[in-house]
C-alpha cells in the first residue's frame, strides 16, 4: 500500500483548526518584555536631530537603542548594502532609526514615538530612468566599499546596484533584414506578499549568545543576517522555528530579528518581542519588485523570430537584499518558451530612496513572462496569426538549448500542456464563444525547483513511529507537513501519522536553504527519504537477526519487517527499534541532498549570479475574461492549468499550491495596486486599499497535472508551488486586450485603465 | 477614556444633555473604532448605544420607518420589500458579513463619510432623518442633514433615532450600483443610486438619481432627474441624464481613483440604472 | 469599567478600558490565541468571533459591547457539533495552507450555517467576502463547506 499520491491529512491540521497552534506572533517568553521600532516618516533625509531622552523616561521603558548601539557593521544576503539603524541618511520612508524596549507594546510604542527626532528632507530617487542618469544623486554614495556577502565582487555602478548583460553576436545584423521590427514596453508595479499573519519576533541573549523565535520561511539565513548586524559568528545566533501565517517570500531575509536580539541585549538579557503593525509591515516589506520591461522582435514574414532585444529595468528599493542574485533571471526568461535568434538581454537592477524590494514567489518571472507573453500576442497580431497556433509552432521541443547554454531535455513537456488544455477547453471553442468584452488569453511558461541544500535526521522510536529532524520549514504549502511525512510514512512503511517532523532550530537541525522555489518536497523530501533509507537498512540488519533470514530478502512494508514472498514471517518495526537499542544503538538515519547547476555557458552574459534554472517544469495556462464596458472591472470567468510536477506526492497539496499561486496571480494582474508617490513613500497604505482578492474574485481553477517523474526527486517529485503564479497576469492581460481590441501593457491592469482604453 | 453603556433612549440622552460635546456615540462601531485605533477621532468617552432596543424597529406598512440600530444585514436581506431594493443592495455591499451584522443605518448616516453606501439608497427614496435630544425632537430631510464630508447637522446633545422614507407607488424601479476594483468589500470607487416611477404610459413620473463617492457628500444629481422626467424612457432622455448627471459636481481626485474616471463611469452607470430601474418597475 | 461575558460558554470576569477591543482582551487577557490579529482593521476577517452568535471583528469590537454576551471563539467551537465538522473538513478537503486566517473562515462560516443549512456556492464565496486567505485561492475552503453541507444533510 502506498501513501504517495493518496490524500493524506495534513500533520499541523488539527492545531490549525482549532486554534491550539503556536504562530510567531502567538510565542511568549517567561518575562517577555516589549519592542517597538522608531521608523523613519520619511524616504530621502538627513538625521538632524535624535534625542532619545524623553522616551528613556517613559514609563515601563528598559532601553533606547540607536545606531551608536549597534555594531559598526554593514549586513546583506548578497551585498553588504545594510545597517541596523539609519545614522545619519535616511534612505527610505519606514527604515529603522531606534528602536525602544518596555513593559508593555503601548509601553513601547509610547515611548519610541516620543524619541525626537528631526529629519531634513532631501530629494527622493523614485524614478527608475533618472536614477540610472549621471546627475542623478546617490542612493548609496559610498557603493563602491560594500562587498559581496560572498564570493566575487559583480557589475554594479552608482545607482545600478547589480547589472546582468548578454550580448550574443548577430543580433543587430537580423533586425536590419527584419521583415518587421515589433516594439513593446511594459511596466508592472510592486506587490505586496500580505501574508496574514504580520512579521513578530523574540530575541534572547543570554548566555552570551543570542536566541531569536520567529516564524520565518529560512531560519538559516536570519542566523546569517542576525550575524552580520551584530558582528558575531553565525554560531553565536541560534534561530527557532515556529509556526508561519504565510510568507511567499517576504519572510526568507531576517525582519525584526536583528532588532529583538540587540534589544533583548540591552535590556539585561530580558526577551523582547516585536511585532509588525500591518501598515509597519506592509510599508517595510520586501515587497515584488517593480520594473519596466522594454522588449523588441525581429520578426520574418512568416512570425520566424529572427532576433530579439529584452531590456529591464527592475527597482532595488534602498538596499539589496536577494535581489542582485535574481538579476540573471531575465536572461532565462527573455525568449519564453518560444524559439527565436540571438537575443540580447540587459538587466539592471537600480537603487531607490523607497523601500526595499525582495522575494515573491515566481521572482522577476511574474512580470518577465506578461511581457514576452504579452509580446507574443502583438506580433502574432500584427502578423494575422492565430495566437495559439503561433506559440505551438514556436514552442520548445525537447533538447531546446537556451542563451546560458543550458539545454532543456524534456521541453517536449510543453506541448503535453497545450494538448491538455485543448481537450478541457478546445481553443475552437473559446474563439466561437467570444462576444464583445469577453476574451481569452494563453501563455507558457517554464521555471525551476530551487536547488538549495537541506538535510534530515530520520529516527525510528521505540514505538514504532518516526521522528524527523530537520530545519526545513513548512510555511503553510504543506511541503513539510504532508509531503516530507508522506515520503518518509511511504519509506518506512508507518501510517503518516506516525511521522512527527520537528519545527526549525538552527541548533538542532542541519542547514537548510528555506522554503523558497518550490523546494522542500523535492529537496528536503529527498534528503529525508536518503535518511530514511538509511533506517530501513539498519532495521533489516537488526531484524535479519531476529527473523533468522538474509537482510536482501526482508521488506519493509505495513508497520513490520517481513519476509519477501513470505509476509507471514515478520516482525513488527516496533520490537526492531527496540531490540536495536540494546545491540546496535537507536536507529537513525541522516540524509543530505542539494541540486547542482545545470551545465551553462558561463561566458554568455555578465554578471551571472543565477547561472541555469535546475530541475526545470513546464506550464501552460488559459484565461477567460468579461469586461464590465460600463466600469472597466474584469472578472475572470475560468482559469485552466496544465503544469508539470513530476509526481504528485499529495493531490490536495499539489490543487491548493496551483489555486492559491494563481489567485496571487489574480489579485497581482487586477486587484493589488501597491504605488509609489513621487515622494517615495507608498500609496496604500493598509489592506483597505492593498486589495487582496476575495473567494467572490476567484474562479475555481481547472488543472491538469502533467507527470513525468524526476528521477532525481523523491519518488519523482519537482516542485510545484512557484510555477503557477508567473502566468496569470500574462494570459489575463491577454484575455483583457483581447476581450476590448486594444493593447493594455501594464500591471496591474486597472478599470480606469480599461474604461479609458474601451472610451478612447 | 469613558465607555458609557446605555439601555434606554433616556439614559442617552441624559449623556448627551451633558456631555455630549465629548462624546462619541458608538452602535455597531465599524466606523468608531477603526476611527479611534488609526487616531482620528480623539473623544473623551464613548455612548454604547447599540443595546437601545426602542431604536431597533422596522416599520414598513405604509411610509417606512426605520430604527437607527437596524443593521445592514437585516437591511440585505430585503426586509423592506421590492419597492426599496436599492436599499438592501447598497447595505449588501457594506464589507464584509462582519460588518453588516453590527453595522447600523443610523451609524451610515452619521458616520457622513462621502462614500457611504446607503446614504444614496436613501436619498433616492427622500428619506428624513428624526434626531432627538433631551429638549425635544426634530425631522429633517437626509440631504439638509448632510453638509459635508464628515459633517451633519446633528447637534452635540442630539442622537439620531429614525430614517422615514415614503412609502414607493405603483409603477416604481430602484437601483444602487457600486464601482470597485474588487467584487465585495469596496470604499465605493463611485455609487450611484437611481429610483424612476412610471405611470401607466410609460412616461417617467419621477425620477431621483444620487451619488456617492464623486463629491464631498452623497448627493442628489437633480439635472439628471429633470431630464429623466416628463416622457417615455427612451435612449434620447437616458443620453440628456446622462450628460447632466455630473452637472454642478467636481468629482475628486482620491486614493481610489481619479476625477478623470470618475466622469467616464458615471454616465454608463446612469444608463444602466435606468435599464434596471425601468425593468424592475415593469416598463 | 468591569466587563462581564461568557467565553465558549464560562463565565469572565475583568476590568477593561473603553478603547479595548474583544480580540486585546481574547488575545492578551484571556490568553485565547486561536483568534489571530491579521489588520486590526477589520478587512481581513481573521479575528472573526461570535457575539451572541453573530460574527463580528473581534479588532475593531469593542470589549465594553461583549458584557453580559456570549462569545465564541475558534476554541470553543471545536466543542461545537457544527463547528467540529466545519474543522474536520477544512483539514479532508485542503482548505488548511498557513491556517492564520482559518479560525476566523471557521467561525463566520458556523454562523452562515446555523443560519442557513444548505447554501449555494456563490452564496458561500459572498458569506466569505470579510475573510482573506492569500494561500489556497478559496476552492478547497468552499470544498470544506460543500462537504460539511453535504454531511449535515446525510448525518
Amino acid at each position: 500500500m502506498t501513501v504517495i499520491g493518496e490524500r493524506v491529512p495534513r500533520a499541523d491540521g488539527q492545531a490549525k483548526v482549532s486554534g491550539e497552534a503556536v504562530y510567531g506572533v502567538d510565542h511568549e517568553e517567561p518575562g517577555m518584555i516589549w519592542g517597538a521600532l522608531l521608523r523613519s516618516p520619511v524616504s530621502s533625509g538627513t538625521i538632524t536631530r535624535l534625542d532619545t531622552a524623553p522616551a528613556l523616561a517613559m514609563p515601563g521603558v528598559h532601553a533606547v537603542i540607536t545606531a551608536a548601539d549597534a555594531p559598526d557593521a554593514y549586513a546583506g544576503w548578497v551585498l553588504r548594502d545594510q545597517r541596523l539603524f539609519a545614522s545619519d541618511r535616511v534612505r527610505y520612508e519606514g527604515q529603522p532609526i531606534a528602536a525602544v524596549a518596555a513593559e508593555t507594546l503601548a509601553q513601547a510604542r509610547a515611548a519610541a514615538a516620543a524619541i525626537v527626532l528631526d529629519v531634513e528632507a532631501l530629494p527622493a530617487v523614485v524614478d527608475l530612468e533618472q536614477a540610472m542618469t549621471p546627475d542623478s544623486p546617490l542612493v548609496h554614495p559610498d557603493w563602491e566599499s560594500y562587498v559581496p556577502a560572498a564570493g566575487p565582487d559583480f557589475p554594479r555602478h552608482g545607482n545600478v546596484a547589480a547589472e546582468c548583460i548578454a550580448d550574443p553576436p548577430g543580433v543587430d545584423e537580423a533586425f536590419a533584414r527584419a521583415y518587421r521590427v515589433i516594439t513593446d514596453e511594459f511596466v508592472a508595479q510592486r506587490q505586496y506578499q500580505a501574508y496574514i499573519e504580520p512579521k513578530s519576533a523574540v530575541g534572547i541573549f543570554r548566555g552570551g549568545r543570542y536566541t531569536v523565535h520567529t516564524a520565518h520561511q529560512f531560519p538559516f539565513n536570519v542566523r546569517d543576517r542576525v550575524a552580520q548586524f551584530l558582528d558575531v559568528r553565525p554560531s553565536a545566533v541560534r534561530v527557532v522555528g515556529h509556526t508561519i501565517g504565510g510568507g511567499f517570500g517576504a519572510k526568507l531575509d531576517a525582519g525584526l530579528e536583528p532588532y529583538a536580539a540587540l534589544l533583548s541585549r540591552a535590556a539585561g538579557g530580558l526577551p523582547v518581542k516585536l511585532v509588525n503593525t500591518r501598515t509597519e509591515d506592509l510599508l517595510t516589506c520586501p515587497s515584488r519588485e517593480g520594473a519596466i520591461t522594454r522588449i523588441r522582435s525581429a520578426v520574418a514574414a512568416d512570425g520566424t523570430i529572427l532576433a530579439r532585444e529584452l531590456e529591464v529595468i527592475a527597482d532595488n528599493g534602498a538596499c539589496s537584499g536577494e535581489m542582485p542574485w535574481l538579476a540573471a533571471i531575465a536572461l532565462h526568461c527573455a525568449r519564453g518558451v518560444y524559439q527565436g535568434g540571438p537575443t540580447r538581454v540587459t538587466a539592471r537592477l537600480v537603487y531607490t530612496n523607497t523601500a526595499p524590494t525582495g522575494a515573491f514567489r515566481g521572482v522577476n518571472g511574474t512580470y518577465l513572462y506578461h511581457a514576452v507573453e504579452r509580446h507574443m500576442d502583438h506580433i502574432a497580431a500584427e502578423l494575422t496569426l492565430d495566437r495559439r497556433d503561433y506559440r505551438l509552432r514556436l514552442l520548445f521541443g525537447d533538447g531546446e538549448e537556451l542563451l546560458n547554454g543550458q539545454v532543456l531535455h524534456e521541453a517536449g513537456i510543453l506541448r503535453q500542456g497545450f494538448d491538455a488544455l485543448e481537450a478541457l477547453a478546445p481553443w475552437a471553442d473559446l474563439e466561437a464563444g467570444r462576444r464583445p468584452y469577453r476574451g481569452i488569453g494563453i501563455g507558457a511558461a517554464w521555471w525551476l525547483t530551487n536547488p538549495g541544500p537541506g538535510s534530515a535526521v530520520v529516527s525510528l522510536r521505540e514505538d514504532g513511529t518516526a521522528a524527523v529532524v530537520t530545519a526545513a520549514n513548512d510555511n503553510g504549502s504543506g511541503a513539510v507537513s504532508i509531503g516530507v511525512t508522506q515520503i518518509v510514512a511511504e519509506r518506512l512503511g508507518i501510517p503518516p501519522e506516525d511521522v512527527f517532523v520537528t519545527l526549525p532550530d538552527t541548533d538542532i537541525a542541519g542547514y537548510d536553504g528555506g522554503s523558497q522555489g518550490s523546494r522542500t518536497t523535492r529537496a528536503v523530501g529527498k534528503a529525508a527519504l536518503i535518511a530514511a533509507d538509511e533506517v530501513v537498512e539498519k532495521i533489516k540488519a537488526v531484524a535479519a537477526g531476529l527473523l533468522e533470514a538474509a537482510p536482501d530478502d526482508l521488506e519493509v512494508a505495513e508497520g513490520s519487517v517481513r519476509v519477501k514472498g513470505a509476509p507471514g514471517t515478520r516482525v513488527p518495526i516496533a520490537m526492531v527499534a527496540s531490540t536495536a537499542l540494546n545491540t546496535v544503538g537507536p536507529l537513525q538515519g541522516t540524509g543530505s541532498f542539494v541540486t547542482p547547476f545545470p551545465d551553462f555557458n558561463p561566458s554568455c552574459a555578465s554578471g551571472l549570479l543565477f547561472p541555469s534554472f535546475p530541475t526545470p517544469t513546464y506550464h501552460v495556462h488559459i484565461a477567460e475574461v468579461e469586461v464590465d464596458p460600463v466600469t472597466g472591472t474584469v472578472r475572470v470567468l475560468r482559469y485552466l492549468v496544465a503544469q508539470e510536477v513530476g509526481r504528485v506526492i499529495s493531490p490536495d497539496g499539489t490543487y491548493g499550491q496551483v489555486s492559491g499561486a494563481v489567485a496571487q496571480g489574480i489579485g497581482y494582474a487586477l486587484h493589488e495596486s501597491l504605488r509609489i508617490g513621487e515622494d517615495g513613500r507608498y500609496r496604500e497604505r493598509t489592506l483597505e486599499s492593498y486589495r487582496l482578492p476575495l473567494a467572490v474574485d476567484i474562479p475555481r481553477v481547472e488543472f491538469v497535472a502533467l507527470e513525468h517523474p524526476d528521477p532525481d526527486g523523491p519518488y519523482g517529485a519537482k516542485g510545484v508551488a512557484e510555477g503557477p503564479v508567473l502566468l496569470p497576469a500574462a494570459v489575463i492581460a491577454n484575455a483583457v486586450c483581447d476581450a476590448i481590441g486594444r493593447p493594455l501593457n501594464s500591471i496591474p491592469i486597472t478599470p480606469e485603465e480599461v474604461l479609458a482604453a474601451i472610451q478612447s | 477614556m469613558e465607555l458609557h453603556a446605555v439601555d434606554s433612549l433616556d439614559a442617552a440622552l441624559d449623556v448627551l444633555a451633558t456631555r455630549g460635546e465629548r462624546c462619541q456615540v458608538l452602535a455597531g462601531g465599524t466606523d468608531v473604532m477603526v476611527q479611534l485605533a488609526r487616531g482620528e477621532i480623539t473623544p473623551a468617552a464613548l455612548l454604547h448605544v447599540e443595546r437601545i432596543e426602542a431604536l431597533r424597529g422596522i416599520e414598513v406598512d405604509g411610509p417606512i420607518t426605520l430604527g437607527a440600530l437596524v443593521t445592514h444585514r437585516e437591511l440585505a436581506k430585503g426586509v423592506l420589500g421590492d419597492g426599496f431594493r436599492s436599499v438592501a443592495e447598497s447595505a449588501a455591499t457594506v464589507g464584509g458579513r462582519q460588518t453588516q451584522v453590527v453595522g447600523t443605518i443610523g451609524g451610515n448616516v452619521c458616520n457622513a463619510s462621502p462614500a457611504a453606501d446607503t446614504v444614496p439608497a436613501l436619498l433616492v427614496h427622500d428619506a428624513t432623518v428624526t434626531l432627538r435630544s433631551s429638549a425635544g425632537s426634530r425631522t429633517v430631510p437626509l440631504s439638509a442633514f448632510l453638509v459635508g464630508r464628515r459633517a451633519t447637522t446633528r447637534a452635540p446633545d442630539e442622537l439620531l433615532t429614525a430614517i422615514g422614507m415614503p412609502a414607493t407607488g405603483e409603477g416604481s424601479g430602484d437601483v444602487y450600483l457600486k464601482v470597485g476594483r474588487r467584487s465585495a468589500m469596496e470604499v465605493a470607487i463611485v455609487g450611484l443610486a437611481m429610483r424612476l416611477r412610471f405611470d401607466e404610459a410609460g412616461t417617467v413620473t419621477e425620477a431621483r438619481v444620487a451619488l456617492a463617492s464623486v463629491g464631498p457628500r452623497p448627493q442628489r444629481a437633480t439635472g439628471a432627474e429633470a431630464a429623466l422626467v416628463g416622457g417615455p424612457l427612451e435612449p434620447d432622455r437616458v443620453d440628456a441624464a446622462a450628460s447632466a448627471v455630473l452637472d454642478g459636481v467636481e468629482p475628486v481626485d482620491d486614493l481610489r481613483a481619479t476625477a478623470a474616471y470618475r466622469r467616464r463611469v458615471v454616465p454608463g452607470l446612469l444608463r444602466r440604472a435606468a435599464g434596471i430601474c425601468a425593468q424592475r418597475a415593469g416598463r | 469599567m468591569e466587563l462581564s461575558f461568557t467565553v465558549n460558554g464560562r463565565p469572565a470576569a475583568l476590568e477593561v478600558d473603553a478603547a479595548d477591543t474583544l480580540l486585546g482582551v481574547l488575545r492578551d487577557r484571556l490568553r485565547l490565541t486561536g483568534t489571530k490579529e491579521g489588520c486590526n482593521e477589520g478587512e481581513c476577517g481573521a479575528c472573526t468571533v461570535l457575539v451572541d452568535g453573530l460574527p463580528v471583528d473581534s479588532c475593531i469590537y469593542a470589549a465594553g459591547a461583549a458584557a453580559g454576551r456570549s462569545v465564541e471563539t475558534v476554541e470553543g467551537l471545536s466543542g461545537d457539533q457544527l463547528g467540529a465538522a466545519l474543522q474536520a473538513a477544512f483539514i479532508s478537503a485542503g482548505g488548511v495552507q498557513c491556517g492564520f486566517c482559518t479560525p476566523g473562515f471557521i467561525t463566520t462560516l458556523v454562523a452562515v450555517l446555523r443560519e442557513d443549512d444548505k447554501p449555494s456556492e456563490d452564496e458561500v464565496r459572498r458569506a466569505l467576502a470579510g475573510n482573506i486567505c492569500r494561500c489556497t485561492g478559496y476552492s478547497q475552503i468552499v470544498d470544506a463547506v460543500a462537504a460539511t453541507v453535504a454531511g449535515r444533510v446525510a448525518g
